[in-house]
C-alpha cells in the first residue's frame, strides 16, 4: 500500500503469514458467514496506523521534545493540533466504514483463465457523505469511490481463475484511509461468494461433428443467414428471443418463430466421441464447439455422462449447457 | 538509456496546493533567508508546476544530483553551521526544492508536506508574535487540505477538501486546547541548542568602558514589564537590580568574584519597612542575569541563585520569555561587617592610571573631613560645575577618567558612575557599579510597568560603617529629572504640551501603549504559560497539589472524555438507520427455509414457493409470513414484532 517503506524490519515471511492466517480464522469466527446483504457494525471495522501515520506520530513526538526543550508555547501549539488531528482522524477513518451497507450484486460466469468481475454494491443509507471507499481482496484492489448521503455504487473485484468449476470469493475486506492517510480502516466480509467458471474453449479444436439434418448431412450455412419459415408451438429451452410475442398477444398461445437453416440441423456434441483422452481436454473442446456453434446460432445438443440436452439455441440453452461442463465431475453443493 | 518518460499531469490537482502550502509556510522565513536560497526555491518549484503542466520529463538524476551537492554546499558556506533556526530552516528550503524537483508519484508529496510542518515550527521557535498563532493555524489548514488533495478522488474538489480539513481542525480544537493547558511544563531545557532569536537586543553588557561607545541607542525594545501587586513604589525608588561590576582596570569595569569566599555564600540582608511584590515579564536577554527591585527578597525563578554583591544569576540564559514573581524591600542594608581585605578589595584601583582623580579625590576627602561629607562634596562638584547630562558624548582616551572629570565633563549614567566609583575608591571607600533599568512607564491600559531599554542604568554603591552599602546614583546629581521622571521625560521637550493638544507624537505613544498592553497580556497568558501559570490554574479547577502526575492524570482524563465526544459526535453524524428488526427476523427465516428470495418476490409468493420446495411444514411458514407482515407493514402493534420473534425462534 505505501511507498514511504515501513521504517522496522519486516518480520520473516513464514510468521508474518502464519500470524495473518491467525487474525484472519479469529476474525472470521468472530463475525460468522455474512448474508449477502450486510451493514458494517463498528464492532467489525479494523483499523491501524498506516506506515505514514507512523511516520507523522513520531514527528508528533520530536516535535514534543523540540517544544518542551525549548519551553515554547506556540509550537506546542502546533504539536497539539497535528496530535489532536492525528487522534481526530483515527475516528474519522473507522467511522468512514461504519454502517455502510454492502450487497453482493453478481458475477458474470467467465472461461476459466478470465478474470471475474465480483460486484458488490455499497451503498451509504447515512447523512454524511463517505470518501475514498475500495474493496480489496489479496493483491488486488477495486476502483475508489465517494459515496454522496444516499447514494450507492458498485464497485468491481477483479478475480483471475484458473480453472473451471466455481471461483469463490470466500472473503474480501472494504478499506479507506481517508482523511489523511495516517489510518487505515478496514473489514473483512465472509458472505461466501461463488462465480461459475467455464471450462476454458480449445484453441486449436478438431472439427466439430457434422450436422444432421433431416436430408441428410448437410453442413450448417456459414453465413449464419436464417429466414423467417413459419411457427411452430413453444417448447420450453426454445430462445426468448424466438418467440412470437405478437401471435401471443392475439392468439395467447406461446409460438416460436421458425428459421430456415436453424430447424432442420441438430448437432450434436458428445463427450464420448471427443477425439481427445484427457478429461479436461475433452470438455475444452466442448466448450470451444459450443461457443463457436452459438456464435452461428444454429442448434445443437450436448450429451455428456448422465446428462443429455436436445439441440436447441440461444442463450438459456448455452448457459446451461456450459455449467454442465464447468461442474461436470465436480461436487455440486451448489444451491 | 531508456527514454524518460514524460509527467502525465496526474498531480496537477495537487501540486499547486502543496507548493502553496510549501510558500506559506516559508514566507515568514524570507527575511532571514539569503535571497539565493529564496530563488531557488522558487525557481524549483515554478520549474516542477510546468513540468507537470506541459507532461514534460522530470530532469535527470545527474541534474538533481548536481543542484542538490551545490545548495548544500552554498548553505553550508553562507551559514558556515547547520545547527540552529536560521541554518535548519535554510537547509529545510533547499531540501524542498530538490524534493520538488524528484516529485513523481501522488504520494511522494508527503515528504514536501513533512517539511512545510517543520517549517512552521521553526517559525514559531524564531518568533511569536500576537499574528503567530492565527498564522499557524491558517498554515495547518492550508498544510492539511493539501494532504487531502494528494488522495482526493476524482470528484472531490479543493472546497470539499478545505471543508474537511476545516472542520476536522474544529474536532482537533478542544483536544490541541486540553493538551496544551495540562501537558506539564518543565522550566529547564533538556539541551541548550541556541536560537538565534532577533529578539535579544538587551540594553545591558556585562561590562563597562565609559568612552568607548559614544552613542547609547536609545532602543524603545520593552526589557521587561512589571506587574505591582503591591503600591507601586516611587520612581526614585525603582531601581532595578542586574548585576554588579567590581574590577576596575583604569578603563573597564567588570564583575569579579571577591577572593577567598566560600562559593554560595551570601551577605547578610537585613530589611525593614513594607516589601513591594510584583511579576516580571521578562525578555529574552541571552544573559543569565536576573533583573529586581533593589533590594531583592525573594523570587519564583528555579535555578536562579543570589550571589555576592545581591546579584541575582540564573544557570542557564534567559533564552526565552519567562515571568517570575518576586518581593523585595526598598528599605535594607546590606553587609554591615566587612573585612579589612574586603574593604581593600573594593577600593582597589590600577595605579599610574587617572592620576589627576586620584589627586582630587584625597584633596576632597581631606578637606570633607567626614565619608558623607566626602560623598556631598562630589555629588556637589556634578551638579554645581559644568556638567552635562548628554546621549552623544565624546569618546574618551585611556585614562578615561580623567579625562571626562577634568576635559570633557559631557556624559550619561555610566560615565558618571564610574567617575563616582574611582573618587571613591581613590579615597578609600568601597565602591561598586550596579548595572540595570532604572524607572519605567506606567501603562494606564494595563495597569502594568514597560520597561525598556532605554531605561538602562547605571548607578554606584558605596560602603559605609554601620550602614553597609549604600545605593549612589551620581547621575541624579547631574540630571534629577532622568531619576524622577524616566528617560522619557528627561528628553522629551515640553512644547508640544503647551498648545493645550495632544500632539500626533502623544498621540501615536498612547496608541503604542494600548498595542503594548495587548502584547502583555498574550505575553502573560499564553507565550509565559509556564509551571507557575499552569499550577495556579490547576489550582483554580481545584486541583490542590498539582504536580506533573497530577497534570498528566488530568490530561489523561479530560483527553479520553473529549475523545469520547468526539468519537460519539462523528457516530451521531455517520448514523445510517438499521435494518428493521422484523426484517431482520424475517431474513433468519429466510436462511432456515434453505432457499433464497428472488429480488422482487413478496414475501406470499416467496411463502408459497417455500411451502412447496422447503423442509419446513406449510403451517408454520404462513404463520410466519403473517406475522411478518403484520410487524412490518400492518397497524403499529407491540405485540406483532414479539410474535414473529418467538416463531422464527422456534424454528428448528
Amino acid at each position: 500500500m505505501s511507498s514511504i517503506p515501513w521504517p522496522f524490519p519486516k518480520p520473516s515471511r513464514g510468521l508474518r503469514d502464519v500470524a495473518r492466517q491467525r487474525v484472519r480464522r479469529w476474525a472470521k469466527k468472530r463475525q460468522g458467514l455474512d448474508p449477502l446483504t450486510t451493514q458494517l457494525r463498528p464492532g467489525r471495522v479494523y483499523i491501524l496506523p498506516t506506515g505514514v501515520g507512523l511516520i507523522f506520530g513520531l514527528m508528533c513526538f520530536a516535535m514534543l521534545l523540540g517544544s518542551m526543550n525549548y519551553n515554547n508555547n506556540l509550537s506546542f501549539v502546533l504539536t497539539f493540533i497535528l496530535s489532536g488531528l492525528g487522534f481526530v482522524s483515527m475516528h474519522q477513518c473507522q467511522r468512514n466504514l461504519v454502517d455502510l451497507e454492502l450487497s453482493f450484486a453478481g458475477v458474470e460466469p467467465v472461461f476459466a483463465g478470465q478474470v471475474a468481475q465480483f460486484r458488490v454494491a455499497v451503498s451509504n443509507h447515512s447523512k454524511t457523505a463517505r470518501h475514498g471507499i475500495m474493496l480489496y481482496v489479496d493483491g488486488t484492489v477495486s476502483e475508489i469511490c465517494d459515496l454522496a448521503p444516499g447514494d450507492s455504487q458498485v464497485l468491481t473485484l477483479p478475480i483471475t481463475t484458473t480453472e473451471r468449476g466455481y471461483v469463490s470469493l470466500q472473503r474480501f475486506g472494504i478499506q479507506t484511509v481517508f482523511p489523511f492517510e495516517l489510518f487505515r480502516s478496514w473489514a473483512w466480509l465472509h458472505m461466501d461468494l461463488k462465480g461459475l467458471v467455464y471450462p476454458k474453449p480449445a484453441n486449436h479444436p478438431p472439427e466439430p461433428p457434422p450436422t444432421h439434418t433431416d436430408q441428410g448431412h448437410r453442413q450448417h450455412d456459414a453465413r449464419g443467414e436464417e429466414d423467417f419459415a413459419g411457427l411452430r408451438k413453444f417448447n420450453p429451452g426454445d430462445s426468448p428471443r424466438h418467440v412470437a410475442w405478437k401471435a401471443f398477444a392475439r392468439s395467447n398461445q406461446l409460438l416460436s418463430k421458425q428459421f430456415a437453416g436453424a430447424d432442420t440441423s441438430s448437432q450434436w456434441f458428445d463427450f464420448d466421441t471427443v477425439p481427445a483422452s484427457d478429461l479436461e481436454t475433452r470438455l475444452s473442446i466442448l466448450t470451444r464447439w459450443i461457443t463457436d456453434t452459438d456464435r452461428t446460432r444454429a442448434d445443437y445438443g450436448l450429451r455428456v455422462p448422465g446428462v443429455e440436452y436436445p439441440p436447441s439455441h440461444g442463450d438459456a440453452h448455452r448457459r446451461t449447457c456450459l455449467e454442465t461442463l464447468a461442474l461436470f465431475g465436480k461436487d455440486t453443493d451448489h444451491g | 538509456m531508456a527514454k524518460r518518460r514524460g509527467t502525465d499531469g496526474s498531480l496537477l490537482t495537487s501540486l499547486p496546493w502543496t507548493i502553496g502550502a510549501l510558500v506559506f509556510a516559508l514566507a515568514p522565513h524570507l527575511p532571514y533567508l539569503s535571497i539565493w536560497i529564496t530563488l531557488v526555491f522558487m525557481a524549483c518549484a515554478a520549474w516542477r508546476y510546468l513540468i507537470e503542466k506541459r507532461r514534460m520529463a522530470l530532469p535527470p538524476m545527474a541534474v538533481r544530483a548536481i543542484l542538490a551537492v551545490s545548495c548544500f554546499v552554498g548553505v553550508l558556506s553562507t551559514y558556515g553551521d547547520i545547527s540552529g533556526v536560521g541554518p535548519g530552516s535554510a537547509l529545510l528550503t533547499v531540501m524542498a526544492a530538490m524534493k520538488l524537483l524528484e516529485t513523481r508519484k501522488r504520494r511522494d508529496q508527503f515528504v514536501l508536506l513533512f517539511i512545510s510542518i517543520f517549517l512552521v515550527m521553526s517559525t514559531v521557535l524564531r518568533e511569536q508574535y500576537l499574528w503567530s498563532l492565527p498564522y499557524l493555524i491558517a498554515a495547518v489548514a492550508l498544510i492539511m487540505t493539501a494532504w487531502l488533495r494528494m488522495s482526493a478522488t476524482r470528484q472531490e474538489t479543493a472546497r470539499d477538501s478545505f471543508h474537511t480539513s476545516k472542520r476536522l481542525l474544529l474536532y482537533a480544537a478542544p483536544l490541541a486546547l486540553a493538551m496544551w493547558i495540562f501537558f506539564p511544563r518543565i522550566s529547564t531545557p533538556f539541551w541548550g541548542v541556541p536560537i538565534d532569536t532577533s529578539m535579544a537586543t538587551s540594553g545591558i553588557s556585562n561590562t563597562l568602558s565609559p568612552g568607548d561607545i559614544s552613542e547609547l541607542s536609545l532602543s524603545d525594545a520593552v526589557a521587561f514589564r512589571v506587574d505591582f501587586k503591591s503600591p507601586i513604589p516611587e520612581a526614585r525608588d525603582l531601581y532595578w537590580r542586574g548585576l554588579v561590576l567590581t574590577h576596575f582596570t583604569g578603563r573597564t569595569w567588570s564583575g569579579r568574584e571577591q577572593p577567598g569566599h566560600a562559593p554560595g555564600s551570601r551577605d547578610t540582608i537585613e530589611v525593614d519597612g513594607e516589601p513591594v511584590s510584583y511579576r516580571i515579564t521578562i525578555e529574552p536577554t541571552r544573559q543569565p542575569y536576573v533583573f529586581a527591585l533593589d533590594i531583592p527578597f525573594q523570587w519564583s525563578l528555579p535555578n536562579a541563585a543570589m550571589g555576592l554583591q545581591q546579584q541575582i544569576t540564573r544557570a542557564h540564559p534567559i533564552d526565552q520569555r519567562i515571568a517570575y514573581d518576586a518581593i523585595s524591600y526598598p528599605r535594607y542594608s546590606v553587609q554591615r561587617d566587612m573585612s579589612r581585605t574586603a574593604k581593600n578589595w573594593y577600593s582597589k584601583l590600577p595605579a599610574e592610571r587617572n592620576p589627576r582623580t586620584r589627586e582630587l579625590a584625597l584633596d576632597m576627602f581631606a578637606q570633607a573631613g567626614s565619608e558623607q561629607a566626602f560623598i556631598d562634596a562630589v555629588l556637589r562638584k556634578f551638579n554645581q560645575e559644568e556638567y552635562f547630562y548628554t546621549l552623544r558624548p565624546p569618546a574618551l582616551g585611556n585614562n578615561s577618567v580623567d579625562r571626562f572629570l577634568f576635559d570633557t565633563k559631557q556624559g550619561f549614567c555610566e560615565h558618571y558612575a564610574s567617575a563616582f566609583a574611582v573618587m571613591m575608591r581613590a579615597a578609600g571607600i568601597p565602591a561598586r557599579i550596579v548595572l540595570g533599568y532604572q524607572g519605567g512607564e506606567l501603562n494606564p491600559l494595563g495597569d502594568y510597568m514597560i520597561v525598556r531599554q532605554s531605561d538602562a542604568h547605571a548607578w554606584t554603591e558605596v560602603w559605609l560603617e554601620n550602614r553597609g552599602w549604600v545605593r549612589v546614583d551620581p547621575t541624579s546629581a547631574v540630571a534629577p529629572q532622568r531619576i524622577e521622571a524616566g528617560m522619557r521625560g528627561s528628553l522629551r521637550d515640553g512644547s508640544a504640551n503647551s498648545w493645550g493638544l495632544t500632539s500626533p507624537a502623544e498621540w501615536l505613544h498612547s496608541l503604542g501603549l494600548s498595542w503594548d498592553a495587548i502584547n502583555a497580556k498574550w505575553n502573560a497568558w499564553v507565550l509565559g504559560y509556564g509551571p507557575e501559570n499552569q499550577d495556579r490554574f490547576m489550582q483554580f479547577l481545584g486541583i490542590d497539589n498539582p504536580d506533573w502526575q497530577n497534570k498528566v492524570f488530568t490530561l489523561i482524563g479530560v483527553g479520553i472524555a473529549l475523545i469520547l465526544g468526539i468519537s460519539l459526535l462523528l457516530a451521531l453524524r455517520y448514523r445510517a438507520p438499521r435494518p428493521d428488526p422484523a426484517q431482520a427476523l424475517y431474513l433468519q427465516f429466510e436462511k432456515k427455509t434453505g432457499l433464497e428470495r428472488a429480488t422482487g418476490e413478496t414475501p406470499n409468493g416467496f411463502a408459497i414457493r417455500a411451502q412447496r420446495e422447503s423442509p419446513l411444514d406449510d403451517d408454520t411458514i404462513t404463520d410466519i409470513t403473517e406475522a411478518y407482515l403484520a410487524a412490518r407493514y400492518g397497524s403499529p402493534d407491540p405485540n406483532a414484532l414479539s410474535q414473529l420473534e418467538s416463531r422464527v425462534n422456534s424454528l428448528p
